[in-house]
C-alpha cells in the first residue's frame, strides 16, 4: 500500500526524460497522491531527482564564516548559495552538522537533534533549507548511524543506569571476548573493539574509536529512536542523508559483522518509512566495499530498490588515477566490467577527491588483487594511500589533467560529488595534517583571510593557503569568475552540458571497442539520447579509430561548441586527440532518408 | 557460371596483389580449381573455392603448389562499395572477393550455426554454443596472413587463406582448451572444414571477438613511450609502469600451459634427445655466424650455453605449447589476459608445430618480445626524434631496466602461477633465449637490416 504513494513502481522509461531535466517528468504526472510539499521551487517534485543531479560537498566549517569568529557557519553557507547556483549545482551534502565533542570531524554525534552551536541553530538550518530549495538546490547531510559520541546523553544513561530506559542502548558484555571476528577499523589507534567501562563495569562494543560506542540495533527502543532522528531532521525539509558507516549496524557472532541481514532488514524499514512520508529524499550508503558487496545495499532490484537510493562507488576513483599515470584504460576498463548491474531507480555516487584519503580498504580479495599489484609497485602512488591531498595538487596542477578527470566524473556512470574548492583548483596544506589539510577555507577574494572570514587571521580554523602556486590571491572564485577562461567556467560549463542530457545520469554506458589502449571510449544511451565520450588518458597526442557501426549514419555534434564531425560511416572512425584531451559527442539518430540538399548558400 | 579458364587467367593476375598471398616476387605457371561449391545463388551469389597455385617451370610436377582458400562472389552490378575489392568481369558477370561483402558472408554464420555440409564443406557449431546469425561482418583492416571477418561486436571468423592439408593447431587447443573452460583463450563458437589431399583441413574458425582489447604489443609501447619521456625517473618510477601487467602476463601463461598439458598431456624426450636439440641450435648459430660477421664477439658465449643444455642428463618434460609466443599474440581485455593463435610458428611445417617442447620455450619467446618492445621506439618509425639525441645513452640504460624489471615481473607471475620457476632452469631458459636470438639475427639481417642491432643489443647485454 506503501507503494502507491512512492511511484517507485513506474520505471523512468525514455519518454519520460526526452527533454530537458527541467520538463515535468511523467513519473510524476502519474503520482497517484501528493506527496508533502517539502522543495517549494517551481520546478516538480521528482522522486527521482538524485540520479541526474550533481552534487557538491560543503564543509560549513570552511565554507564561509558570518559571524567573523573565525569559522565558517549556517548563514555563512547561506549567504554564498547563489554562487552554487551560478555553478550550477543540485544538492549540497553537508558534513556532520550536529552537536558533538569533535573527537572525529563531528563523526562523534553527542545530540543528534542538535546543530553544533559555532554552526548556528536549528532556525539557520531550516532557513538554509528554505534558500537553497528557492534556488532549486537541495540539501542532505551526513548522519551517523552506527555509533554515537560518548558524550551523547544516551550513552551516560547507559553507563549508570544499567536498568534504565537506556541502559540496553549500546553493545555491553561482562567479556572482551565476542564477536573476535570482527577487524579493527583503525588498527593503528585501537587495539579491541571493546573497551572497559569503569562507570557500569562492563565492556562495550566500538567499531570505531573508543569514544564512540557502538548502538544496540538489537534493541527496538534503538531501532525506533533514529527512524525518530530521521523524521526529525525531514520534517525540516532536509531532502536526505548520507548514512555513514552502515555495515556494521548488527553484531552476530561467528561473522566478521559486516553486511548482515539485520543490518540489510533495518535499512528497508528506514526506507519504508522515508517512502511513506518523505517520496522525494534520498538514502545515500556510505559502504568503503567492492561495488558487488555495495550492491546489497541498493535493496531487492524486483522493486527497483527498496534500501538506499544511493551508494558511493568507491573504486572508481583510484581507478582513474592509475589509469591516467598509466596512460592506459584498463584500470578503469576492469573496473567497470566487475560492477554489477543496480536496481532502476538506484543511481552509484562517484567523486575524484572528497574529506577522506585515497583508501584500499576495500580490495582485500585475492581476485581482486589489481590495485595491489599496481600501487605496492608504485612508490609515487603508494605514497599517496592513507595521504589527504586536494585535486589539483594530485595533478601537479595540470589544467589538461584536472580537465580531464572532471570530464571524466561528469560522463561515467552514476552521479557526481564535487569537493568544494575543486572546482577553482584550491591547493592543499600537507603541513596541517591529513584530517586538516584539504579542510581549510574557500578562497573567494584576493583580500583578507581569502575573504573567507572578518576575523583576525590568527583567529581563522586553520590558516588559509598561502603558497605561491595555490595560494588565495592566485586562486580564488572572485579572479576565476571575471575570468572567462578559467577553471571555475570551464567547471560551469561541463555541468551545464551534463545537466542537458539526462543520458548522464540514466543511460547505459557501453565501452567501445578502440585501436588505442591510451584512449577510453564509452557511449552513454538512454532512448534517442547518445553522447559518445573519447578520452585520452596519455600526456601525449594520440590517433584512435573507433568501431562506431552501431551508430552508421549518425552525425556526431561536439558538446562544448556544437561542432559537427564527419558522419559514422562503416569504416572505422578516426580521431586525434591532443595529450589529456577529451571529447563528448551527441550521436542523433540517423535520418531515416537522406534529406534534399540544403539551399544554396548565398 | 564462368567458366573457370577465364577466372584462373584473372586469379593469377590478382592473387599476387593480395595481402596474405605468400608466393610474392614468383611467376604464377599456374591457377588450378581443386574445389568449388556453391554458397549462395542468385545475384548476388557466392562460391566458395579452393585454388591450387603454381609457381615455377609450367609441365613440371615437382614444381611448389600451394592451396589458396577464396570466396568468390558475383554480381552483374557491382556497388561502388565494393570495386575495391574486385577480381574481373567474366561473361559479364562481376566477380570479386566475397570477405568484404557482408551481404555474402552471413551465410558462413548461418551455415556454421546449422551445423550444414555443402559439397565437401562441413560447417560446425561447438557443443554447446549458440551462434547468433543476424550480424554484419566487416573485414578486418589488420594486415594478416589470414582474412578476419568480424561479425557486429560478437565474433571473429578466421578464414585462413593458405591452406596445409590436416588440422589447424589453433583449431584443435582452441577445442580442447575451451571444453576444459578456459578463460585465457577467446571463446570458440563454430568451425568449418572439408578435406584436401585426403586429409581433414580446417578452412576456417569462428571465436568471441574482443571488443576493447588491446595487444600486448601495443600496451607495452605505451609503457615504454612513457619511459623515455622521463630520463631521470627509474623504469619503477614512471607512471606508464608494466610490471603489473606483465606479472600478471605470466600468470596467465602459467595457466594455459598448464591447460595444455592437461588436455594433451606430458611426454618426456630422453637426454640424447636434448643432446640433439643443442646441436641443432649450434648448427643454426654455425650459419649465422657465417652469414653475419657482426654476432662473432657473442658466438662463445652463446655455443657455452647450447654447450650446456647438452650436458642436460635425463629426461626432459615436454607438453604442447603455444609455439610462437610472442607480445602480439597476447591481448588485454578488461578481464585480463587472453592468448592467441596457437598456431605455431608459421614458417614451420605441420607436425612441428603440433610437436610437444617445453614450456620455457614460450617464456623465452616472451622475453625476446620485451626486449623488441622496449627498444622499438629507439629502432622504428620514430627513431629519428631520438637520433643524436645526448640523452640517448641514458635511453638505452632505462631500456635495460625496463627489459629487466619486466622480465623479473613475468618470471615471478609465471612461477606464482605454478609454472616452472624460469631462474631455476637458467640452462634451458637460456638456450631457448639465444637460439631465438640468432634466428632473429638471422632474419633481421635478411629482411630489416636496421632492426639488426635490437637482436645484437640484447645479445652483448645477455652475454655480458
Amino acid at each position: 500500500m506503501t507503494q502507491e504513494l512512492t511511484g517507485t513502481q513506474h520505471p523512468p522509461g525514455p519518454q519520460a526524460h526526452g527533454a530537458l531535466p527541467e520538463a515535468p517528468s511523467v513519473t510524476m504526472a502519474d503520482m497517484v497522491e501528493p506527496v508533502p510539499d517539502t522543495f517549494t521551487h517551481e520546478k516538480p517534485r521528482d522522486p527521482y531527482w538524485y540520479k541526474r543531479a550533481v552534487f557538491y560537498e560543503v564543509l560549513i566549517r570552511g565554507f564561509h564564516d558570518s559571524s567573523g569568529d573565525g569559522t565558517g557557519d549556517i548563514r555563512g553557507l547561506i549567504g554564498r548559495l547563489d554562487y552554487l547556483q551560478w555553478l550550477g549545482i543540485d544538492c549540497i551534502w553537508l558534513l556532520p552538522i550536529y552537536e558533538s565533542p569533535l573527537r572525529d570531524g563531528g563523526y562523534d554525534i553527542s545530540n543528534f537533534t542538535k546543530i553544533l552551536p559555532e554552526f548556528g541553530d536549528l532556525g539557520d538550518f531550516v532557513e538554509l533549507i528554505d534558500e537553497a530549495h528557492d534556488r532549486g538546490i537541495r540539501v542532505i547531510a551526513d548522519l551517523v548511524m552506527n555509533h554515537t559520541s560518548d558524550q551523547h546523553p544516551w550513552f551516560q544513561a547507559s553507563r549508570s543506569d544499567p536498568d534504565g530506559p537506556y541502559g540496553d542502548f549500546y553493545v555491553w558484555s561482562d567479556t572482551d571476548e565476542e564477536y573476535r571476528d570482527a577487524r579493527i577499523i583503525f588498527v593503528d589507534t585501537e587495539t579491541s573493539n571493546w573497551s572497559y567501562d569503569p562507570v557500569r563495569g562492563q565492556y562495550y562494543w566500538h567499531r570505531f574509536f573508543a569514544h564512540q560506542p557502538d548502538l544496540n540495533y538489537d534493541n527496538p527502543a534503538v531501532q525506533e529512536a533514529m527512524l525518530e532522528v530521521l523524521r526529525f531532521w525531514l520534517d525540516l525539509g532536509i531532502d536526505g542523508f548520507r548514512l555513514d558507516a552502515v555495515p556494521y549496524l548488527f553484531e552476530r557472532e561467528g561473522t566478521n559483522c559486516e553486511n548482515l541481514s539485520e543490518t540489510h532488514d533495518y535499512l528497508k524499514r528506514v526506507r519504508t518509512e522515508v517512502d511513506r512520508l518523505y517520496p522525494d529524499r534520498v538514502l545515500l550508503a556510505e559502504a568503503n566495499q567492492w561495488p558487488a558487496d555495495v550492491v546489497e545495499y541498493f535493496g531487492d532490484p524486483a522493486t527497483g530498490g527498496d534500501e538506499c537510493h544511493m551508494a558511493f562507488h568507491f573504486p572508481v576513483m583510484p581507478r582513474i588515477f592509475m589509469a591516467v599515470r598509466r596512460e592506459q584504460r584498463y584500470p578503469i576498463s576492469e573496473i567497470m566490467a566487475q560492477t554489477p548491474k543496480i536496481p532502476d531507480h538506484a543511481q552509484w555516487g562517484i567523486f575524484l577527491r572528497n574529506h577522506d584519503e585515497l583508501t584500499l580498504e576495500m580490495v582485500t580479495d585475492e581476485e581482486r588483487d589489481y590495485m595491489y599489484t599496481e600501487y605496492a609497485k608504485d612508490p609515487r602512488m603508494k605514497a599517496n594511500i592513507g595521504i589527504r591531498r586536494r585535486l589539483a595538487p594530485l595533478l601537479d596542477n595540470d589544467r589538461n589533467q584536472l580537465e580531464l578527470f572532471t570530464a571524466l566524473l561528469l560522463s561515467l556512470p552514476g552521479s557526481p560529488v564535487l569537493y568544494y574548492g575543486d572546482e577553482i583548483g584550491m591547493g592543499d596544506n600537507i603541513y596541517l595534517g591529513d584530517r586538516d589539510g584539504v579542510r581549510t577555507p574557500l578562497q573567494w577574494t584576493p583580500d583578507r583571510n581569502a575573504g573567507f572570514s572578518t576575523c583576525d587571521p590568527a583567529r581563522l580554523y586553520l590558516p588559509v593557503i598561502m603558497d605561491p602556486i595555490y595560494g588565495y590571491q592566485a586562486v580564488n572564485v572572485e579572479a576565476q569568475q571575471n575570468n572567462p577562461g578559467s577553471l571555475l567556467h570551464w567547471t560551469r560549463k561541463m555541468i551545464e552540458i551534463r545537466k542537458r542530457h539526462p543520458v548522464f545520469g540514466h543511460g547505459t554506458f557501453v565501452e567501445l571497442p578502440a585501436s588505442n589502449p591510451s584512449v577510453l571510449a564509452f557511449v552513454r544511451e538512454f532512448g534517442d539520447d547518445r553522447v559518445l565520450c573519447v578520452n585520452n588518458l596519455s600526456r601525449f597526442p594520440q590517433p584512435v579509430e573507433l568501431d562506431l557501426r552501431r551508430f552508421e549514419g549518425s552525425t556526431p555534434i561536439e558538446c562544448m561548441g556544437g561542432v559537427q564531425f564527419p558522419p559514422v560511416g562503416e569504416l572505422p572512425y578516426l580521431l586525434t586527440l591532443p595529450g589529456h584531451g577529451f571529447y563528448w559527442f551527441l550521436l542523433p539518430p540517423a535520418p531515416e532518408q537522406r534529406m534534399a540538399e540544403p539551399p544554396e548558400r548565398g | 557460371m564462368p567458366s573457370h579458364d577465364r577466372l584462373e587467367e584473372l586469379l593469377a593476375t590478382w592473387l599476387p596483389r593480395q595481402r596474405w598471398f605468400a608466393g610474392k616476387g614468383r611467376e604464377i605457371t599456374e591457377v588450378s580449381f581443386v574445389a568449388d561449391a556453391r554458397l549462395v545463388a542468385g545475384d548476388p551469389g557466392l562460391r566458395h573455392a579452393i585454388v591450387s597455385v603454381r609457381q615455377g617451370p609450367p609441365g613440371n610436377p615437382d614444381a611448389e603448389h600451394y592451396y589458396y582458400q577464396l570466396l568468390l562472389g558475383f554480381r552483374h552490378e557491382l556497388p561502388g562499395r565494393l570495386e575495391y575489392a574486385s577480381i574481373g568481369l567474366v561473361d559479364g558477370m562481376h566477380i570479386y572477393d566475397a570477405a568484404h561483402d557482408p551481404d555474402l558472408t552471413r551465410s558462413l554464420l548461418t551455415g556454421m550455426a546449422e551445423g550444414a555440409d555443402v559439397a565437401a564443406l562441413r560447417f560446425r557449431t561447438v557443443p554447446g554454443q549458440r551462434i547468433d546469425t543476424d550480424l554484419t561482418s566487416l573485414a578486418s583492416p589488420a594486415e594478416q596472413s589470414n582474412t578476419s571477418l568480424v561479425y557486429g561486436d560478437a565474433y571473429i571468423c578466421k578464414l585462413f587463406r593458405r591452406l596445409t592439408p590436416g588440422v589447424n593447431p589453433d583449431l584443435e587447443i582452441s577445442l580442447a582448451l575451451s571444453r576444459s573452460g578456459s578463460k585465457h583463450i577467446p571463446e570458440l563458437y563454430g568451425w568449418i572444414e572439408t578435406v584436401l589431399d585426403g586429409e581433414s583441413t580446417t578452412l576456417a574458425m569462428l571465436s568471441e571477438y574482443l571488443r576493447t582489447a588491446t595487444d600486448g604489443w601495443r600496451l607495452a609501447t605505451t609503457s615504454v613511450r612513457d619511459l623515455y619521456a622521463e630520463a631521470d625517473l627509474h623504469a619503477y618510477e614512471v607512471g606508464g609502469d608494466f610490471a603489473g601487467e606483465a606479472e600478471r602476463l605470466g600468470a596467465a601463461t602459467a595457466t594455459v600451459h598448464r591447460e595444455l598439458a592437461e588436455a594433451f598431456g606430458v611426454t618426456s624426450i630422453s637426454a640424447a634427445d636434448v643432446h640433439a636439440m643443442a646441436g641443432r641450435m649450434l648448427t643454426r648459430l654455425d650459419e649465422a655466424r657465417a652469414a653475419i660477421p657482426d654476432l662473432n664477439p657473442y658466438v662463445d658465449r652463446i655455443a657455452a650455453a647450447f654447450d650446456d643444455l647438452g650436458k642436460h642428463d635425463g629426461p626432459l618434460a615436454v607438453q604442447r605449447i603455444h609455439g610462437d609466443y610472442h607480445l602480439g599474440q597476447v591481448m588485454r581485455t578488461e578481464v585480463g589476459w587472453v592468448l592467441l593463435d596457437f598456431e605455431g610458428e608459421p614458417a614451420r611445417p605441420l607436425a612441428a608445430r603440433r610437436a610437444p617442447a617445453h614450456p620455457l620455450r614460450d617464456v623465452a619467446g616472451m622475453l625476446r618480445s620485451f626486449e623488441y618492445a622496449v627498444r622499438y621506439l629507439l629502432t622504428g618509425p620514430a627513431a629519428a626524434l631520438f637520433a643524436d639525441d645526448p640523452a640517448h645513452d641514458q635511453r638505452e640504460y632505462r631500456s635495460h631496466e625496463w627489459a629487466d624489471r619486466n622480465r623479473d615481473a613475468f618470471c615471478a607471475g609465471y612461477t606464482d602461477a605454478g609454472g616452472p620457476d624460469p631462474y631455476a632452469h637458467d640452462v634451458l631458459l637460456r638456450a631457448f633465449e639465444f637460439d631465438k636470438a640468432v634466428y632473429e639475427v638471422m632474419y633481421e639481417a635478411r629482411n630489416r637490416p636496421s632492426w639488426l642491432h635490437v637482436p645484437l643489443g640484447s645479445l652483448a647485454r645477455l652475454t655480458g
